[in-house]
């Protein structure tokens, strides 16, 4: 007789709601020069849950980016608080939050950004580095993330040598090769051709429903964020829905 | 992780080889100039044969007359060395020597000019030369004015063809003299051993150099431990103390036992002043300023070089930083990096100092140079690329490290 994991009980009772993950609650974001003070974010509240597929949707410069950008640890809010697994990460320096960071959470980005001197196994190998690791394992990870994309046969590759879909695939090989819980895609076709979008989106899609993973996209395509459990929209830095 | 890291620092140096170049070429010139210096200064006061006893061994070098209104220093001499340093405490043994003066010999209706030094017996004891030919006038041979002399393998060569030269005269001053002894030859950077022919200082046309307190001698002293030169310089302070010169101009005497560094020191770093120590100390802070002086304006361009990279890397930056590294790993990573690119000109920096050594070795520029890269010399310039490399790489490092995220991802890097 299988034994239940919690997932199958939580999938299995109808109308449980998975845990919350990450939870934002009254976030401000305010950027300051001299002259100017610009109001990014306001009033956000959201709860990011486990196993969710969000999309996060707007017009240009309504704060996307800059949501995501504090859902990852990777900009501190001007005000209102983040937590992660009902942890408040606010007292926390950088050293805590680059290994927050390392553990929980991996992007992938509009434009790659994949080290261009780097073959693509030690690109998928950087979230590794952070990590007290030996090199073998590293290296047994890196090839696994790499098969899981669909491109066990191009590890020894330069980013040059693939098109922008294989390039893609290797930043999320890079995103998942440290099994994070949450997966943060700004606007991860945006450089893509539709094919290629739909196949990146296909691949995201099976890293939800097979590794649980959560993953938070930002995107401009309405056809995209139907394919998401839910969409969060974005109007100047306020949420309308 | 440090494989990784020396990977990418090598992709990085290939990426703009100009620059590259340019960063090898300022460490390189920087280190060989450096590499010369200490070499130099090693080959004048470092232990090389045949000062082998060379950690046992000071000298008085040094004397000065002071009165109220009158100075009057340069080497010790003949009379101060042998009234008032002779037996010092802790002392074993002491021999007096001159320094090598130019003097002129016609062989075969041909002038030539040798160098020629005084001593005394004892100065062989002291001294471990290996004789080539026969050995060492004694202080016997000294007392009985003998004239007798020990030559070097060059001098052996110009007077006798590289005949041996055992019985044979050789004329050098207006004086004749039966050699002796032939030894190696010595470089002439080091003060003490260094001549093309030694002779017994009592063979000296005239004998005012005996009464002379500031002459042309130096006293050199073979300790018995060196961790208490304190009581020998005291004693011998005390003795000439007591001293009153016959030159009403001078009120006092003074000398120091010291070591050839600290000579120098008092050379460079005090103007030759004062009865004090120490003076060595003083020198190896003011080489260690201008080495790092030196260090400076290629350290500044490196630094300029490096910083200017860093919008090139402000993606990379902030994508090492998305995936949990932490301002000192990605400092750690930097300071790697440079330390590859310096170290790399340092090795190109030694091989250029090894060439230029044998250059100057073998040009007759400074006579009998034996310079070369010893494993001294070598860990000295793999301490001064690692500082050089630190001072360059620290603060573009930092800075890179200060990068926000989310702006280095857009390429911004300030």
């Amino acid at each position: 007789m299988p034994v239940l994991t919690a997932d199958d009980v939580m999938t299995a009772t109808p109308g449980r709601e998975a845990p919350t993950m990450i939870a934002l609650k009254g976030i401000e974001k305010v950027y300051r020069t001299d002259r100017i003070e610009t109001v990014a974010l306001s009033g956000i509240d959201l709860d990011v849950r486990e196993g969710e597929f969000i999309s996060i949707m707007g017009p240009s410069g309504c704060g996307k980016s800059t949501l995501l950008n504090v859902i990852g640890f990777l900009d501190v809010p001007s005000g209102g608080t983040v937590a992660i697994g009902g942890e408040k990460v606010a007292s926390y320096q950088d050293r805590a939050l680059a290994r927050l960071r390392n553990r929980e959470i991996g992007f992938v980005f509009q434009t790659f950004h994949l080290v261009a001197d780097l073959s693509v196994t030690d690109n998928v190998e950087i979230p590794l580095l952070y990590r007290r690791m030996p090199g073998s394992e590293r290296r047994k990870l890196a090839q696994a993330a790499l098969e899981r994309v669909g491109l066990g046969s191009r590890m020894h590759h330069f980013p040059s040598q693939l098109s922008g879909g294989q390039q893609q695939r290797v930043a999320i090989a890079r995103a998942i090769v440290g099994r994070p819980r949450i997966l943060l895609a700004d606007e991860p076709t945006g450089n893509l051709d539709s094919q290629m979008g739909d196949e990146i989106m296909a691949l995201l899609k099976d890293l939800q429903a097979r590794d649980k993973t959560t993953v938070v996209m930002v995107t401009h395509d309405a056809h995209q964020a139907e394919q998401t459990e839910r969409t969060v929209r974005l109007f100047d830095g306020r949420m309308v829905s | 992780m440090l494989k990784n890291y020396l990977k990418l620092a090598w992709k990085v140096l290939l990426r703009r080889k100009f620059f590259t170049f340019i960063s090898l070429f300022g460490i390189a010139f920087t280190l060989v100039v450096l590499t010369l210096v200490t070499a130099l200064l090693d080959h004048v006061v470092a232990a090389y044969p045949p000062e082998t006893q060379h950690a046992r061994t000071v000298g008085i070098y040094f004397a000065e007359l002071r009165g109220e209104h009158s100075r009057r220093n340069g080497l010790a001499g003949y009379a101060l060395l042998d009234k008032y340093a002779r037996n010092l405490p802790n002392v074993e043994r002491m021999g007096v020597a001159t320094m090598a003066s130019g003097v002129f010999s016609y062989v075969n209706g041909q002038r030539l000019k040798s160098y020629l030094k005084r001593t005394d017996g004892t100065y062989w004891q002291i001294l471990d030369f290996k004789f080539l030919e026969g050995g060492p006038y004694s202080d016997a041979d000294v007392a009985d004015h003998r004239m007798v002399a020990v030559i070097n393998d060059a001098t052996r060569q110009r007077f006798f063809g590289g005949q041996p030269a055992l019985g044979r005269t050789i004329e050098a001053d207006g004086q004749r003299f039966t050699v002796v002894g032939v030894v190696p030859d010595v470089p002439i950077l080091r003060m003490v051993p260094f001549s093309d022919i030694w002779v017994p200082h009592t063979t000296a046309k005239s004998d005012s150099y005996t009464r002379e307190y500031v002459g042309d001698f130096m006293g050199i002293l073979l300790l018995a431990d060196p961790g208490r030169i304190a009581l020998t310089r005291d004693e011998l302070w005390s003795r000439l103390r007591t001293v009153k010169p016959d030159d009403r101009a001078f009120e006092r005497l003074s000398a120091t036992p010291e070591t050839m560094f600290d000579f120098l020191g008092r050379m460079f770093a005090a103007g030759g002043r004062g009865e004090g120590g120490g003076y060595g100390r003083r020198l190896e802070l003011v080489l260690a300023l201008a080495a790092c002086l030196f260090m400076l304006l290629p350290a500044v361009n490196l630094i300029n070089l490096n910083t200017s990279r860093i919008m090139e890397r402000a993606s990379e930056i902030g994508v090492r930083k998305a995936f949990g590294a932490s301002s000192s790993t990605l400092v750690g990573q930097f300071v790697v990096e440079n330390l590859v690119l310096t170290l790399s000109g340092a090795a190109l920096g030694f091989l250029g100092a090894a060439l230029l050594l044998q250059v100057i070795n073998g040009s007759g520029l400074i006579p009998y140079a034996q310079l070369q890269l010893n494993h001294r010399i070598f860990g000295w310039g793999v301490v001064l690329a690692v500082v050089f490399g630190l001072l360059s790489g620290v603060y573009p490092a930092w800075r890179m490290s200060r990068l926000h995220p989310v702006l280095a991802l857009k390429g911004v890097s300030r």
